[in-house]
């Protein structure tokens, strides 16, 4: 199969060191530590005067630099340009999960005002069992997420400091250890916003200046590449436009199902709603979120049809599998072009260095932003819900420090290694932690806040049913293939009907039927949980400081009292 | 010569090793104890989640309630042992957040505190490198004087 050609053929990516796309990336991370160091000294310290607010713009924007890692910036537009039509199942999966967000949960969690998604679990179900599978989970899905980040970050190093991509992970996920170090007395929500910005600038420029000096678009790249899309299709591959060519329409479904629910699961997600001023902000910052997401969504179909015309013809002379001959259709490009192709494109289009400089750095400020939230995450899980709340009481802030820190380093350490070998496209394994949360956390979630009824043992059993379910499938047609070194799925019957990227369509449905049913035939959650719930769906608007639990504890103003 | 002292204290053993010697010198000069609680950012930042540091930053605070409940069980430890050891002296308490010790240093200079008391662990080699000192730290930014107590000694 493999012709001596492809032996030859490595990369598209012009590999090198480069002097103004490094200092770029120095001064980003110099901007925001300094813009951290500003907030925090800036901060008022004292906690009894309301201080100022984030409005829900600014929320928002911290939600989107939160959620949009490298996966969207650079791994979107490499699923669309390889996969086409099953590709766009990406963009439709990721960004309509916020409407769900936004009627169903957003202003519920923040009524319900705790600190970590496990507190949730924990308290909601009465049960430090549920607590401890939920702890563990969030451990989980922040570990399969960021393994995707480093290997974004070791793409970009590549092109950006000509280091291979091993020390290129190795380096950046350094940075990035350090940077959550440094983070957490800085200005969060402010340097959030800020990721946001860089990162978003930093895609429309090269689209727009690709699009404008091909002379394939001008104000509105997202409309006027119709014309290039048609090209794309008639010229060099049919199958790019073409429905379920290249999976199928179950697989299609299956995927944005997952990511869908998977989005309403995810634990760093759903902190970002506890914390705001109240209910009308919380939908508000979805809103918004939407929005700042979808900025950058709508642009990676773009980038996907200009990055395949440019790898087909590269106006700048590189040399591309396409040219090289290894390949006979961009659709086939290896994984690293893929994954690198947003700036791969502006590179392939002839534009100066630090132009794609500067494109190759907001890939990093997306990875950065997200993995910082990502260990975080995974620290307060071990931290709070595991070391402090299951097995000592009476940690003290620095037994808990101790322990936070220790969790960064190790999942940072064990990232790395991971990521140097990665078993996925970028894409694929952030998809694969949605499905986890989508299996595990969406059901416990959405039934914990709107059915009263559902007990501990339901909650618990779902939980460790959507374990299986979603664990056991990307096991069964990733880990174990992977690391086995046998092609294909160990089931290839179970990969086809419980994909590891799409294992909520089944799973989803079968954890709530475990939840329902388990919940019926045990003894129904006690009278202040139930109050809990109701609480968190009172018309009655509540007042800025109340969390559900206070207003519960007062007495509360439900029916039965 | 010490008309007010400050205890601050994160309900550890190490500073409540501190406590016995603060309300001793204080009955001695029969001076006013102040006891402060700081909540650690850089804790709150991988226990809870940095959207926390930004919840205690927006004045929030007031729905935090394990936060509360664990500042005032940790300072209620130094009037616990007052009148356990029936000593008279006055105690004001106070919880703030941030830095612990910037925050002791800010409450030495606002108050015109005349001595610190705090407890040390100690810590070498990896526990050290992970958590620092708060001792030694309060040592090199306060001008007060402070006398630290190791729990080492204690222990002896």
């Amino acid at each position: 199969m493999i012709e001596p050609v492809t032996l030859q053929y490595e990369t598209a990516v012009d590999i090198g060191f480069k002097a103004i796309p490094a200092l770029t990336i120095v001064a980003m991370m110099v901007l925001f530590l300094g813009v951290g160091y500003f907030f925090r000294v800036a901060a008022v310290d004292d906690l009894w005067v309301a201080g100022r607010s984030i409005g829900a713009i600014e929320n928002g924007m911290a939600i989107g630099a939160n959620w949009m890692s490298a996966a969207s910036y650079l791994g979107v537009a490499a699923l669309i340009a390889t996969a086409g039509y099953y590709g766009l199942g990406f963009v439709v999966g990721w960004t309509t999960g916020y409407f769900i967000l936004l009627i169903f949960m957003a202003a519920q969690f923040r009524r319900f005002g705790k600190y970590t998604a496990p507190d949730f679990v924990g308290d909601r179900f009465y049960s430090n069992y549920a607590r401890g599978i939920a702890a563990f989970v969030t451990l989980v899905i922040a570990f399969v997420y960021a393994i995707g980040q480093g290997s974004g970050m070791g793409l970009m190093a590549q092109y950006i400091l000509g280091l291979s991509y091993e020390a290129g992970v190795i380096l950046f996920m350094g940075v990035t250890i350090v940077y959550v170090a440094l983070s957490g007395m800085l200005g969060a929500t402010k340097n959030m916003a800020l990721q946001y910005v860089i990162l978003i600038l930093a895609f429309l420029l090269g689209l727009y200046v690709v699009g404008w000096s091909q002379g394939w678009s001008t104000v509105m790249p997202y409309l006027e590449a119709g014309a290039q899309t048609e090209l794309l299709i008639e010229e060099f591959h049919a199958q790019f436009a073409e429905p379920f060519a290249a999976e199928s329409f179950y697989m299609w479904m299956a995927l944005v199902v997952s990511l869908i629910l998977g989005t309403c699961g995810l634990p760093h997600v759903l902190v970002r709603f506890y914390t705001v001023d109240n209910e009308r902000t919380a939908r508000w910052s979805t809103v918004w979120g939407l929005f700042f997401i979808c900025l950058l969504y709508w642009g990676t179909a773009t980038y996907a049809v200009f990055g395949g015309l440019l790898y087909e013809e590269p106006v700048s002379g590189d040399e591309t599998a396409v040219t090289a001959g290894a390949e006979d259709t961009f659709m086939n490009m290896p994984g690293a072009d893929g994954d690198a192709l947003v700036a791969l494109t502006v590179q392939l289009a002839d534009m100066p260095e630090w132009l794609v400089g500067i494109v190759a750095a907001g890939a990093v400020a997306a990875a950065l932003a997200t993995t910082a939230g990502l260990f975080v995450s995974a620290s307060s899980a071990a931290a709070h819900d595991i070391y402090t709340n299951l097995y000592k009481t009476e940690a003290t802030q620095r037994e808990q420090m101790a322990v936070g820190r220790t969790t960064i380093l190790v999942i940072g350490i064990l990232v790395t290694l991971i990521a140097l070998n990665p078993p996925a496209l970028i894409g694929e394994l952030v998809a694969m932690s949605f499905a986890i949360a989508a299996c595990v956390f969406f059901p416990v979630f959405f039934l914990g806040l709107w059915w009263e009824n559902a007990t501990q043992e339901g909650a618990i059993a779902g939980m460790l049913v959507g374990i299986l379910v979603s664990f056991g499938a990307i096991a069964n047609d990733t880990a174990i293939p992977m690391y086995t070194g046998v092609e294909g799925a160990f089931s290839t019957t179970l990969a086809a009907y419980v994909p590891g990227l799409g294992s909520a369509l089944v799973g989803v449905p079968v954890v709530f039927a475990v939840i329902i049913v388990v919940s019926l035939v045990t003894e129904s959650p006690p009278e202040h949980v139930k109050r809990l719930v109701r609480q968190c769906h009172s018309p009655k608007p509540m007042d800025k400081m109340d969390a559900a639990e206070d207003v519960a504890a007062d007495g509360g103003t439900t029916t039965d009292d | 010569m010490y008309e007010k002292i400050l205890v601050p204290t994160d309900g550890s053993e190490v500073a409540e090793a501190a406590i016995d010697h603060a309300l001793d010198i204080a009955s001695t000069y029969g001076a006013e104890l102040h006891t402060m609680y700081v909540i650690d950012t850089a804790a709150i930042d991988v226990s809870l989640g940095t959207e926390q540091v930004e919840r205690l930053r927006e004045g929030h605070f007031g729905e935090m309630p394990e936060l509360q409940e664990e500042a005032t069980k940790a300072m209620g430890v130094v009037t616990q042992q007052a009148n356990e050891h029936d000593l008279d002296v006055s105690i004001v308490e106070q919880v703030t957040a941030g830095q612990p010790h910037r925050q002791i240093d800010r409450y030495t200079k606002d108050n015109d505190i005349d001595l610190v008391v705090m407890g040390s662990a100690g810590r070498t080699g990896v526990r050290r490198a992970l958590l620092g000192s708060v001792a030694e730290r309060t040592l090199r930014t306060t001008k007060t004087p402070v006398l630290v107590v190791d729990i080492r000694t204690e222990d002896e």
